[in-house]
Formats: structure tokens, sequence, C-alpha cells
């Protein structure tokens, strides 16, 4: 066994955070089903769906991240182009736009081919520099300029939000060895789909437990300070417990947990406020128990971007 | 006996030879393996309370239509050994005018192609449909007739009625689509993903009502789940 998983390229370190997300799933599982079974109550259900979803998202994680670079990244891409192709009918961009929308898919492949094949630079410009360009120019030249300004403003958007930021963790295989860390670039996506995946699930039981006064009462009622304060802490406190998957020190983690919980949360705010805008409660169907991509994926799409800098900040510059 | 008889039925009302063993292959891989994964994964199209137990005999499938990519996600929820026995019902007018169009409608969708005007020199349309029934053909029908106004839905022609109550105990089964307008609407050639939902209703068994309250009733079965699935998401 250890002869196999050692040939897969697996280290000690990945091994004990995949036995501890095990533990994790297999303590929760539990937990819910016997709450279930003394208080059946709906929102015991909701949680054995959650968490029913939780062991399947996991699973194609671990596996994904742990097969092949190529397979992660491939893994990456399809999360992004979901999510627009999500998000764009709820935008109401499919119709007089959708010719452009083809060519914001066709950015997709782009971008992770960028980050797989090691152009770094030309990786940071595509989207923010040139897209941000031709998209719009794009729209002009249909010759419709009614609801343009609404186009140009939301397709760019949408491409940094839902591209660019998450294209960060395929571009995590491009970072040199270094010597504090021997879990690689696996451990660092691993880390950062940890905390974030935690920061979601610890802001929401914080909430649950001691919520009182709403963050953001009119966008997302369901926020409270005492979840926000209780997952960032917890998260911190996390990030530095789970290091050893890192070439950080206490304090650089520390730094990294928090921000990568600030910046969850932000993600999270956002989605919900445009959801709201838009009218709807999920953004979809595709997680049972979660709603669409975009509810599940908001808070890695905006936290990606920060953790990589903020990685190559600490340990390569 | 009963082959003789689908046999005469089939030489009579000149229908479809049933498919042969290639064109069968061919079919499942088209609709089963390739259009499967075309519309689950690039288009994203969700596929809600499909049947996996779907009756052995003669099936009428009814579904709104708005784009041309309906009959082909229709094909793919048909179980496996009925599939060339199903036969999405198309208007002659349309399909039949350029070669190109009949022969991919006749070979690659199974399609048939009838008049949407009865006239007095061809059987009529549904003497025609009633044969494939007899001959324990499934049907693909959009009883709108026509692709419409994108998203959305227009009253049913009497054809659905007619076949069902020739035909009492041959389930309807409706199946509601949704969002595939967007994919590729009317008058567009290129398919852009957008998602949809594809959702199977229940089967509706006919006895001996008549005509119109069956048109009436598969109208009814459709535009409630087209509202159930409006309200599933609503803050």
């Amino acid at each position: 066994m250890n002869k196999l998983i050692s040939s897969w390229g697996m280290n000690a370190e990945l091994q004990w955070v995949i036995f501890i997300i095990l533990c994790i799933l297999v303590v929760s599982s539990t937990a819910w089903f016997i709450l279930g079974r003394l208080k059946p109550s709906k929102l015991a259900t909701e949680l054995q769906v959650r968490t029913r979803s939780w062991w399947v998202m996991c699973a194609c994680f671990i596996v994904t991240t742990l097969v092949h670079p190529l397979v992660t990244v491939l893994g990456l891409m399809y999360l992004s182009y979901a999510l627009l192709r999500e998000m764009y009918p709820l935008l109401k961009l499919d119709a007089r736009e959708r010719n452009v929308v083809l060519v914001c898919y066709a950015t997709v492949p782009i971008q992770y081919g960028l980050a797989y094949f090691g152009m770094k630079t030309l990786f940071l410009a595509f989207i923010p520099v040139f897209m941000f360009v031709f998209i719009p120019f794009l729209l002009v030249v249909r010759g419709e300029t009614k609801g343009i300004v609404r186009s140009i403003s939301l397709m760019p958007y949408s491409l940094v939000a839902w591209v660019y930021g998450m294209s960060h963790l395929a571009l995590l295989f491009q970072l040199p060895e270094s010597a504090g860390s021997t879990a690689g670039p696996q451990g660092l996506l691993l880390y950062l789909i940890f905390l974030v995946g935690m920061n979601d699930v610890l802001q929401f039981a914080w909430g649950k437990i001691l919520g009182r006064r709403p963050v953001l009462p009119t966008v997302s009622p369901n926020k409270t300070w005492e979840g926000l304060i209780g997952g960032v802490l917890s998260i911190t406190l996390i990030a530095v417990a789970m290091r050893f998957l890192t070439p950080l020190n206490v304090w650089q983690a520390a730094i990294v947990g928090f921000v990568t919980a600030i910046a969850g949360f932000m993600g999270d705010a956002i989605a919900s406020g445009i959801k709201r805008d838009i009218g709807i409660k999920n953004s979809g169907h595709a997680i049972p128990g979660h709603g669409g991509y975009l509810d599940r994926l908001d808070g890695f799409s905006a936290a990606a971007a920060p953790f990589f800098h903020l990685i190559f900040f600490f340990c390569y510059s | 006996m009963e082959k003789q008889r689908k046999k005469d039925l089939e030489t009579n009302l000149n229908l479809p030879a049933p498919a042969s063993w290639r064109r069968r292959t061919m079919l499942v891989f088209l609709y089963k393996i390739l259009w499967r994964t075309i519309l689950g994964v690039v288009i994203g199209l969700r596929y809600l309370g499909v049947n996996k137990n779907q009756p052995d005999g003669p099936v009428i499938y009814i579904a709104n239509h708005n784009s041309h990519l309906d009959a082909i996600s229709m094909m793919t929820v048909v179980p496996r050994h009925r599939l060339h026995l199903t036969h999405s019902v198309a208007a002659q007018d349309f399909f039949g005018n350029s070669f190109f169009r009949q022969w991919s409608m006749e070979n690659l969708v199974n399609a048939v192609l009838i008049s949407r005007k009865r006239r007095e020199d061809q059987v009529d349309p549904i003497e025609f449909l009633d044969g494939l029934l007899q001959a324990g053909r499934s049907l693909i029908l959009f009883p709108e007739g026509t692709r419409g106004v994108a998203g959305s839905m227009g009253d049913f022609k009497r054809g659905v009625g007619h076949l069902a109550s020739r035909h009492p105990g041959i389930p309807v089964i409706p199946i509601y689509l949704d969002g595939l307008y967007r994919n590729l609407p009317k008058g567009r050639a290129m398919i852009v993903p957008f998602g949809g939902n594809l959702i199977m209703g229940e089967p509706l068994v006919f006895g001996d009502e008549d005509v119109d309250e069956i048109t009436l009733r598969t109208q009814k079965a459709l535009e409630v789940m087209a509202q159930e699935l409006r309200d599933a998401n609503r803050v």
C-alpha cells in the first residue's frame, strides 16, 4: 500500500491532510445522522444533504489534485466554464450578446493553457489587459448599442471574477520547489481548498450557534458578525495548524489564513448581492444542498488570487 | 400473426421500415453516448425525473418546442432498446425542402416527416401516426406544431388528443424543456451553451376522454411543470 501511495508521488503531508478531511467528513456525517434520528428537523436533513455533497466534492478535489497536474488544471477549467455558463443566462447575456459569449468561453482554455504551460506574464495580463479591451470592442463591433454599457461592464467582470481568479489555482503548479515544504503545489492547493471550504462551514456554524447581529441585513440576512468573526479567527488558527502543507512560517500562515477567510467572506457577500439583484435564491441546482456552481465557488474564486500572491510574496520574492 | 399484421400496416400506410442493426447501433451511439455527453457536460442540461422503467411498448412523448435541440434532447431519454422504434414527428414543409435536411432528419434523428396541412392526394397525417403507434412505434410530438416565440408555450393542436383517444392505454409522457432555446434559438445555426432543464413528468394514461379534454389535460400538465420550475428558485 505504501509503495502504491508513494508511486503516485503522494507524500506524508498530503496523506495527513486527506486523513483529516476524511475524519471531518465521517464525524459530521455520523453527527447529522444521529441528530436526524434523535430530533428530525429541516436543518438536520439539510445538513445531511450538504454533507453528502461535501463527500462528493472532496472526493473530486482530492482525486483530481493527486492524479496529475493536467487533470487538476482541466478540472479547474471546467469549473470556470461552468460558472460562466451558469451566470450568463441569469445575467441576461444570452440573447443579443451570444456570439461574444462564445469568445468569453474561449478565453477559459486559453487562460488555463497559459497557466499550465507556465507563461506567467501573459497569464497575468491576458484577461485584465487584453480581454478587457477586446471584449468591449467586440460588443461595439456588432453595431448594436442598446444595453451596451451593461454588457461592457458585466462581461469583463465575469471573466475577472470567475476565470482570472480561479485560474490562479492552476498557476500554483508553476511555483518552483521551495526549501520549506515537501508537499509541493498539491499541498498548497489542498491548503487553500481546505481553508475556504472550512471558512464557509465555520462561518455557517458560528452563525447558527452564536449569531445575533446581521452583518449585511439587506443583502444576506443569514450572515452575522458572530459568524464572520468566529469564522475568521478559527480559520486563522487552522491555517497556522495546517502550515505543514506550505513553506510558510507561523506569522505568514496566520496572515494567509486571515486574508483567505476575509476574501472568502467577501466573495460570498458579492455573490449574494448579485443573486439578490437577479431575484434568485440559488444560482443553480448542480450541487444538492448547496445550489449552483456559484453558490459553492464564490469564496474560492475570490480567495484564489489573493492567496497566490501572498504565497508568492512571502516565499518567492 | 402479429408480425404479419405489422408488416401489412407498414406497406399499406407506407411507414418507414424498422431500422437495420447498423442504424440501431448508430442511434444508440449518437444519442446515448455522444449527445448525452454534449448535453450533460458541455451544454449543462439538467435531467430531472427521468424514468428508468419506461413502459416497454409504444409511448407518446410530448414536449414544448422552441429549438432544434428539443427533439435531440428527448431522444437521449428514450430507453436504449426503444430508440430505433421512436420517431420524432417533424414538419414536411420545413424539413422536406432540402435534400440534406430531409436525409439527416430521416437517418440521424429517426424522424418521420408529415405535412402540417391535410391534402387530398396524401394519407391523412393522423392516420399515418396512428399506423405507427399500431405498429408498436413510439412518437415524439411537439403539440404546439411550431417552435413559436422563444421561452413561451403556445396552445396545443389537437393531434395529440386524436392519437391518445384512438389508443387508450398508451401512456403520454410529458417532458418540459426549459432553456434549450437559449442554446440554439430559432434562426441561428450555432450552439452556444447556456444550460437548461429537461423535466420528465409522470405518464398520463387516458381512457375514454374526448379529444379536446386530452389535449387540454396534456397542455395543463406541461404548464404545471413549467410553473413548478419557476417557483422552485424564488427568493
